[in-house]
């Protein structure tokens, strides 16, 4: 108790749970914690299999039991530096409240680490590929050369751009040398410009599929053609303008005429406010209860095939 | 055994999809030639998004959720450029970070440099980094990020240093654009562009804390419009419609009659707002060039669709003909 | 920028652009090479954006933390202290490339069970702040307060007391469309909730409404879906017809 109440009468940053001052002391200890960390993940390796599954679900516990505690216990709302906590309850809401970013920092980090998972499986099975010269193996040359180009380049812009501008000249295209220039050559002449073009292709397969499957042979089908047809329609500005210029001649430009309503932004105004929201709402409001049900499965430890082992 | 004769119906229900391709690629490719303005009626929520954007307190700062990249730079482009035209003629500040993709904070660093470029030829003045803007990069756990943002802004971007105007590297909260922020409450405005689902995440995390707006593409607006009709958002822009909206918008403002005019050309829901047009740099550009190849688009399409279902009904009358 | 090397840049991502959509054609080796280039620059770029976007930011100077010298009394101040405690993380992330060792892969899923478990946690407390507003707004008045009109009155040119009454009724015709709005919810709810075999005519037809009415819904994403992909598309066209070519004429003026 009284550790708590030391934690939590510091200032957040200052707090020696987590923190220390910038130096070699703070190395030290970041190496140790490493070393400490290391050692820890060669112990795991030797815990008996039943072992493993309560492992792993007290990592998943205790990491969603923050949220969880944190959603229910009392908080300081703004607080400031020299505020001291009272009591048991204070002191928990100040703790929490200090620590969700440092929560949020260790997701971002773990999130991207995972991330990078993919980038490690690609680069195994396309290095085995040339190695066994397996077919197609020249277009694994390609991906891997291609990789470590866009690595090295990368960097080495960094590296220009974060030690050797102090002025922060390479923001600026006109300042920019052969790195940047390759860099950006990389980047936005060829992956933006892919990427692009890779997403593109979905509007022929959409327009054919569109043309070979879009039937109405079912009151479903009928409804939902209908649907797309009138947003689509809604969509055209030029089309909605000139119908709406149209009954204005009819209705002699009096706002407050009811052949008004009939303007097609009204009409799918209307379809979509009354209609389309609703159903989408509820569509949605489905699958926000499964992922609280999921959530709540994965934490429990209740999810197989989530942090079961 | 003599297979039946096709007939033109069923030859065209099997029409070889490149056709469709070399078509849509001909129209749309042609139609971006013709530069005409094309007047439109804006939906609700884009005008309701301009507003907004047009009416932020200046000394507040925007912040700018950029979660795209050129997979749809088609619309999200045209989105973050009108957003960026819109806050330097205001002379808002603002920040930007990304929490959907590593490529997001590049590509919007990329897009603020083609603005900077193209302010810079018109003679208008460009925004420094540190003084008036600030990118502060990439946050891969969006859901973790937006959570300890709207606990508190302050710790959540507390380790994040950026070089100040004479190079020094310090805190971001030391800028003048994050130095009137001390809880996310204090942003005019959290401006969302994005092309995936972190509007949910953002909705999740920040609303009921500060204002949101959304500027998406067409694939995430309908899920986005059941914020905008709870309230939860106050205005949102979707696809190319909504960038359209919102440049014909900074052309002609909303409820404002220009010297000698009797009616203005975009009317609002509330007769006592009026807002003025941006009269500096461009307006029309992005939305302008892409939306009438978009109405040769949607128009192949819909045909398309047409003369699909016509032949399906045409051939099976044809079959039974012959039965 | 310069201007050859941004006409070279265009170039080059024009050929990327037609080597992938020769795809369209028919799949050949001159898309695959392209495909692959496509697949080892984008992983390239985010070994890049690793430490660039994520670990030096959020790990390695949040970790070591930061002290500012001043340059004339060269006192030293903490801007930020180091967080020794991220030391852990690195160890931790390492344990998901277990992910390919036969003995220990299940230490893989600790990291995993982590993220897992933050996403959970935040699951409950989310939950109401996304939904309570929506379930708040599709709680539409049905029944009219005004039968004077049956649509709102226009009320431009009024006395504001008179706009403000007007306002505040229900008109007979908003009522309809309210009721409109609570039936489609309830009925596409009980298509989604009801999912088992019903007996009863009352609910065979909620659930078949429901279903209709989820087509309206399926359909407005459709047509909202062909948009984006449409302007994408028209983009690329932009890039290849509009970008490149005015780029080409600039730089060979006398060649078109």
């Amino acid at each position: 108790m009284k550790f708590l109440t030391q934690l939590a009468q510091l200032p957040p940053e200052y707090n020696p749970f987590w923190a220390k001052e910038p130096g070699n002391d703070a190395l030290l200890w970041i190496f140790l914690t490493i070393g400490v960390g290391i050692v820890g993940m060669l112990l795991l390796t030797r815990v008996p299999t039943r072992a493993r599954r309560p492992i792993v679900w007290t990592f998943t516990f205790l990491s969603g039991a923050f949220y969880v505690i944190y959603y229910l216990w009392p908080m300081p709302i703004d607080r400031d530096a020299r505020e001291i906590p009272q009591g048991f309850v204070e002191q928990g809401g100040f703790f929490m409240k200090d620590a969700l970013p440092r929560v949020a920092d260790i997701a971002n980090v773990l999130t991207f680490l995972l991330l990078c998972l993919g980038i490690f499986s690609l680069t195994k099975i396309h290095s085995a590929r040339v190695v066994k010269k397996q077919k197609d193996w020249f277009f694994s040359v390609v991906l891997l050369v291609a990789m470590v180009v866009m690595v090295i380049v990368g960097y080495w812009d960094y590296i220009l751009k974060e030690f050797n501008d102090p002025n922060a000249l390479l923001t600026k295209a006109e300042n920019w040398g052969t790195v940047n220039y390759a860099y950006d050559l990389l980047f936005d002449g060829l992956i933006q410009q892919m990427d692009a073009a890779m997403f593109s292709m979905i509007a022929f397969f959409i327009l054919s599929a569109a043309f070979r499957a879009f039937r109405i042979r079912s009151v479903e089908a009928t409804v939902m053609m209908a649907s797309a047809i009138l947003l689509m329609i809604s969509l055209m500005g030029a089309v909605d303008y000139q119908w709406s210029e149209l009954i204005k001649g009819w209705t002699g430009d009096d706002p407050a005429h009811m052949l008004n309503n009939l303007n097609l932004s009204q009409i799918s105004g209307w379809v979509k406010n009354y209609l389309q929201i609703p159903s989408i709402r509820a569509l949605e409001f489905g699958v926000g209860l499964g992922a609280l049900a999921m959530g709540l499965r994965i934490w429990l430890g209740l999810e197989r095939g989530g942090v079961s082992v | 055994m003599s297979t039946p004769e096709k007939s033109f119906w069923d030859k065209a229900q099997t029409l070889d999809r490149r056709v469709l391709y070399a078509v849509l690629i001909v129209l749309t490719a042609t139609s971006l030639f013709f530069k005409t303005e094309i007047p439109v009626n804006p939906d609700d929520s884009s005008k309701d998004l301009y507003v907004s954007l047009m009416t932020i307190d200046p000394s507040k700062t925007v912040l700018i959720e950029s979660d795209w990249t050129n997979s749809t730079r088609g619309e999200s482009a045209g989105h973050f450029e009108a957003l960026m035209r819109i806050l330097m003629f205001r002379k808002v500040k603002f920040v930007v970070y990304s929490i959907a993709d590593a490529q997001a904070p590049q590509v919007a660093r990329d897009a603020l440099m083609r603005i900077q470029e193209e302010r810079k030829g018109q003679g208008l003045k460009e925004y420094e980094p540190w003084v008036d803007y600030l990118d502060i990069g990439y946050f891969p756990n969006a859901e973790g990020h937006l959570q300890a943002v709207g606990n508190n802004i302050r710790t959540a971007w507390g380790g994040r240093k950026e070089r100040d105007d004479t190079g020094k590297e310090r805190g971001i909260f030391e800028s003048p654009v994050l130095s009137n922020v001390r809880v996310v409450g204090d942003a005019g405005l959290v401006v969302v562009v994005s092309a995936s689902a972190t509007i949910d995440i953002a909705v999740e995390r920040l609303y009921g804390k500060v204002p949101l707006a959304f500027m998406v593409t067409g694939v995430m607006g309908p899920n986005a419009l059941p914020y905008y009709q709870a309230g939860q958002i106050v205005g949102i822009g979707v696809g190319l419609k909504g960038v359209y909206d919102v440049e014909y918008m900074m052309k002609y403002g909303v409820n404002y009659r220009p010297d000698g005019a009797t009616k203005a050309k975009v009317l609002y829901k509330e007769d006592s707002v009026v807002v003025a047009p941006v009269t500096e740099g461009t307006t029309m550009d992005r939305g302008a060039r892409y939306f009438l190849p978009l109405h040769v688009a949607l128009t192949l399409m819909i045909l398309a669709i047409i003369f699909g279902n016509v032949a399906m009904f045409a051939s099976r009358r044809k079959k039974k003909e012959a039965k | 920028m310069n201007e050859q090397f941004y006409w070279v840049k265009l170039t080059i991502g024009v050929i990327a652009t037609i080597g992938l959509y020769s795809v369209l054609y028919r799949e050949t080796k001159f898309y695959r090479f392209f495909e692959h280039l496509f697949l080892g620059l984008a992983a390239g770029f985010i070994l890049v954006a690793l430490w660039k976007e994520t670990l030096k930011p959020l790990w390695w100077d949040k970790m070591t933390g930061s002290v500012t010298i001043d340059d004339v009394t060269k006192v030293s101040t903490i801007d930020q202290p180091g967080f020794w405690i991220y030391g852990f993380l690195l160890p931790i992330g390492l344990m998901g490339y277990l992910v390919f060792s036969k003995k220990h892969n299940w230490m893989s899923r600790i990291p995993i069970g982590i993220i897992l478990g933050f996403w959970s946690g935040q699951q409950v407390q989310i939950w109401w702040n996304r939904w309570g507003a929506q379930i708040y707004g599709s709680m539409q008045p049905v029944w009219p307060t005004t039968t004077d009109s049956f649509t709102r009155p226009y009320t431009e040119g009024m006395a504001p007391a008179d706009q403000a009454y007007i306002a505040a009724q229900l008109y007979p015709s908003q009522a309809i469309s309210n009721l409109i709005f609570v039936i489609t919810i309830l009925a596409a709810l009980s298509y989604f909730f009801f999912s088992f075999e019903l007996k009863g005519k009352f609910l065979k037809g909620t659930n078949t409404l429901g279903r209709w009415l989820l087509m309206l819904g399926f359909g407005a994403i459709f047509g909202s879906t062909v948009m984006a992909r449409f302007v994408l598309e028209i983009d690329r066209m932009s890039y290849i017809f509009v970008e490149w070519v005015d780029q080409t004429s600039k730089m060979f003026p006398g060649g078109g």
